[in-house]
């Protein structure tokens, strides 16, 4: 076990290393830089070489890595380019708690929603509760998430007057109110994915059914529920650990846009803005952070596939 | 004697692409108090359809008539609440692969324990020690141990008797028992159908017992039916039916056994293993920790003339596969020398080749393909020669155009075997060529395989846990066991007299079943 971890540490370390380079080396790519967007196009190319030199924009890429690395190390994300005086860290301590609570609420709503409602098209199969779960499913598969923040803001927020769009409350100030709030995003994050979870868990526990020990568990006399959700749930939910776990990435991912539509104050527009200032400093260290969040919930799937399969348990070695 | 089970004028039906597929064809028979019933039959037969329509438990889009009277209820008039009441109460089930037929992921003791949790008002610390008792009684001694451990961590042997307790934990009325040993070793198997016996003696559990294998039905039953394409052929004592059978099919069954006539042994090796040795790593789990080897086969020696057939005769895990695997060169890290003769290597023959044909190729295609790599150039030469080699196999040319899944197991075990041929091999490794196959279609393929040897002078490494195989067919062949040769010599030798006592042991298994049919 401990060398799995070290090993799963250092896949990390790696994959860390990986994508700040190749966002490092996207912003030598792309047009444009930190001082152009600060100074505005009226600036004098002396205005702008001289702040080139004082932000350091001057030195070799590979230095400028370098050095960055050094001080990330050191969990020093340096100073936003963009808001002078205001370090990374302040910045993102404002946002991340926002984005990851917006991602909480739109996981739990979605597991919430879709694990009764596969379950309920298990048992009522080929009837019609199945038929109408299953084209719900579909259409709400083809909405993708911004169009369908769009809609859910012009019925909660316009018709409904359920919510404020764009009074966003931060949870630090009220954190119910912000709660509140961040159920209508979520819920344009986790019904499009919900309705995938929901056609998943239906064929995993479909293709359960046809197992053998299925047979066996009838020929003891258990009655069609006992089955279920005794004998059949935990093997059919095996496999939708790693799913879920795919979701929860995507969900992370689909929260950017939806905090776009959503006016909320997260990560995601933080992110977005930044690459349009090109504030590489704080893009940087976003991207530090999704990754680290993703490695980091692989490796609790992979320690939740031991508690729920007893078969993986020592096979990590 | 009083009837337990009455089944008049079943039958079980699919609907099959607009047709009705018959599986089960208007049969009846009786189950008596307190005796063992035996259903013999090859794949196809229904046997099995029957014995899941008896528990209820047939596919869901089967379709049912007829009545099933069981202690005088009809089952079939009975709700599914009420047929529950009666599966794993008055009716137990055991089934073939008792790892599938085991949940993965929920504990030994739980499961066996089930039938009395759902049958019974029991305390649990009750249920407990009657679940321990029973995993005893079953001959699984650490009781306490495999209560609390998961299905994979069991041996082969150890599930089946789990199985068996988790039938016989409420002393159901009828034991339905489906291929209960088929998917186990000959010792194992042994004292599998043992215990089957005693349980059904100490508990007067009567007993429908299911299976392809006459050795195995004659051993336990006392009574048989003959299915054959969903109907009853024949019924009577076993003895009856096995002395003197009636009707046709009954008596290739019973008859099918083939013998080796002639030696066309020549002086050439084909084959020379000396002092083989192999050995897999164990992967460690900390670095400097238990770094060990497992020895898989030590100091392995023989040789193989052209035109002999030479048994590897051992029980799962003994090294024979890994045996077979190294001299094809499959597994290339061993010590020792392998020699074989002849431009080309040796060739195997598989115990399923459906994995090893690919499904989306014609015969015509596959058997051709190692022409095309021998060289031979002339497309129409390579039709010839196909056309040639079905012929050889005993399949008309019309074969050429199919592919592997509409083929039969045997007729997919002559196209492996005409793979094998095709290379120009002079060795063939058979690795339990017709374990997997249906009676008759077992001597087919056996046939086949004396006729290449007797016309080819092909040689073959017969590699089998079959004893009875051994003396029939085998010129030489020699006893593995835990990676080590026992003893090699004459194949009618080692059976009539064996000398080590690994030996003594699978023919007693063996001679078992002649006892024990002789003492009813």
């Amino acid at each position: 076990m401990m060398k799995y971890i070290t090993r799963k540490f250092v896949t990390l370390i790696i994959t860390l290393l990986l994508i700040s380079a190749m966002t490092f080396g996207a912003f030598s790519v792309i047009p444009g830089d930190a001082s152009v967007s600060r100074l505005g196009t009226e600036a004098t190319q002396e205005q702008i070489e001289a702040l080139r030199e004082e932000m350091g924009l001057n030195r070799p890429i590979t230095e400028r890595y370098a050095s960055w690395v050094f001080d990330a190390i050191h969990g020093d994300f340096g100073e936003s380019l963009r808001y002078s005086g205001i370090t990374v860290q302040e910045l993102l301590e404002d946002r991340l708690p926002v984005t990851v609570l917006l991602a909480v609420i739109a996981l739990i709503m979605m597991f919430a929603f879709s694990v009764p409602l596969a379950l309920l098209s298990v048992r009522f199969r080929n009837r019609w509760q199945d038929t109408v779960i299953s084209q719900l499913v579909q259409v709400v598969m083809a909405i993708p998430s911004f169009f369908l923040g769009i809609l859910l803001t012009y019925l909660f927020g316009i018709a409904l007057h359920m919510f404020q769009p764009g009074k966003f409350i931060s949870p630090s100030e009220d954190f119910w109110a912000s709660v509140r709030y961040l159920i209508f995003p979520a819920m344009a994050i986790a019904l499009p994915k919900g309705a995938m979870v929901i056609r998943f868990i239906r064929n995993a526990v479909l293709g359960e059914m046809k197992k053998e020990y299925v047979r066996t568990a009838r020929s003891k006399g258990n009655g069609k529920d006992r089955i279920l959700y005794v004998h059949v749930l935990r093997n059919a939910l095996i496999p939708v650990i790693t799913f879920g776990a795919m979701i929860a990435a995507q969900v992370l991912a689909g929260s950017i846009i939806v905090e776009q539509v959503f006016s909320v104050p997260g990560v995601g527009r933080l992110l977005v803005s930044s690459i349009s200032a090109r504030d590489y400093p704080v893009v940087q260290a976003i991207v530090i952070y999704i990754t680290a969040i993703v490695v980091i919930m692989n490796f609790a799937v992979d320690v939740l596939y031991q508690i729920a399969d007893p078969r993986v348990k020592g096979d990590q070695g | 004697m009083e009837a337990l089970l009455e089944v008049q004028n079943l039958s079980v039906t699919f609907a099959e692409g607009g047709h009705q597929k018959t599986a089960v064809d208007h049969i009846s028979f009786t189950v008596k108090k307190g005796e063992i019933l035996g259903v013999v039959g090859e794949s196809g037969s229904g046997k099995s359809m029957t014995a899941l329509t008896v528990m209820g438990i047939q596919p869901e889009d089967a379709k049912v008539s007829g009545r099933i009277l069981f202690q005088g209820k009809e089952l079939l008039s009975l709700s599914e609440e009420e047929r529950n009441q009666i599966r794993g109460n008055g009716l137990g089930m055991v089934f073939q692969e008792p790892m599938t037929s085991l949940n993965p992921v929920l504990k030994v003791g739980m499961q066996v324990a089930e039938s009395l949790k759902l049958h019974t008002n029991l305390p649990s610390d009750e249920i407990r020690e009657r679940t321990l008792e029973t995993l005893r009684r079953v001959g699984l001694s650490d009781a306490e141990g495999i209560y609390d451990k998961y299905p994979h961590e069991l041996s082969g042997g150890m599930r089946q008797r789990a199985m068996l307790a988790m039938a016989m934990i409420h002393t159901p009325s009828l034991l339905i028992a489906d291929e209960p040993t088929t998917a186990l070793d000959v010792l194992v198997q042994a004292q599998i159908l043992e215990l089957i016996r005693t349980l059904h003696q100490e508990r007067q559990i009567s007993v429908l017992f299911i299976s392809h294998d006459l050795k195995v039905i004659r051993q336990v039953c006392d009574r048989v039916l003959v299915m054959r394409g969903g109907r009853i052929l024949e019924e009577g004592t076993v003895k009856k039916v096995f002395e003197t059978p009636e009707h046709a099919y009954t008596k290739k069954l019973v008859g099918a056994s083939v013998e080796r006539t002639g030696d066309f042994r020549t002086e050439k090796t084909v084959l020379s293993v000396r002092n083989l040795n192999v050995h897999y790593k164990n992967r460690a789990l900390l670095p400097g920790r238990n770094q060990g080897k497992k020895q898989v086969l030590s100091d392995v020696s023989f040789d193989v003339r052209e035109g002999e057939i030479f048994g590897i005769v051992g029980e799962s895990g003994c090294g024979k596969s890994t045996l077979a695997r190294t001299i094809t060169g499959l597994h290339k890290e061993y010590e020792g020398q392998i020699v074989t003769g002849g431009e080309t290597g040796p060739q195997m023959v598989f115990q399923d080749p459906f994995g090893s044909l690919n499904p989306a190729r014609t015969i015509g295609w596959i058997l051709e393909e190692p022409l095309k790599v021998r060289g031979i150039r002339s497309r129409a030469e390579r039709k010839q020669m196909v056309t040639e080699m079905l012929q050889d196999i005993g399949l008309d040319a019309s074969f050429a155009k199919r592919y592997p899944r509409e083929l039969s197991g045997g007729q997919r075990q002559r196209i492996s075997i005409g793979l094998a041929l095709s290379m120009n091999a002079r060795l063939l490794i058979a690795d339990e060529p017709v374990s997997a196959l249906d009676i008759t279609i077992q001597a087919q393929i056996l046939e086949l395989l004396l006729k290449i040897n007797r016309e080819k002078k092909t040689a073959i490494l017969f590699i089998t846990h079959d004893l009875s195989l051994v003396r029939r067919i085998c010129h030489r062949a020699a006893v593995l066991y835990e990676g080590k040769i026992l003893e090699i010599g004459d194949g009618r030798e080692i059976c009539d007299h064996p000398k080590a006592e690994y030996t003594r042991q699978l023919l007693a298994a063996a001679l078992d079943e002649n006892r024990m049919a002789e003492m009813k």
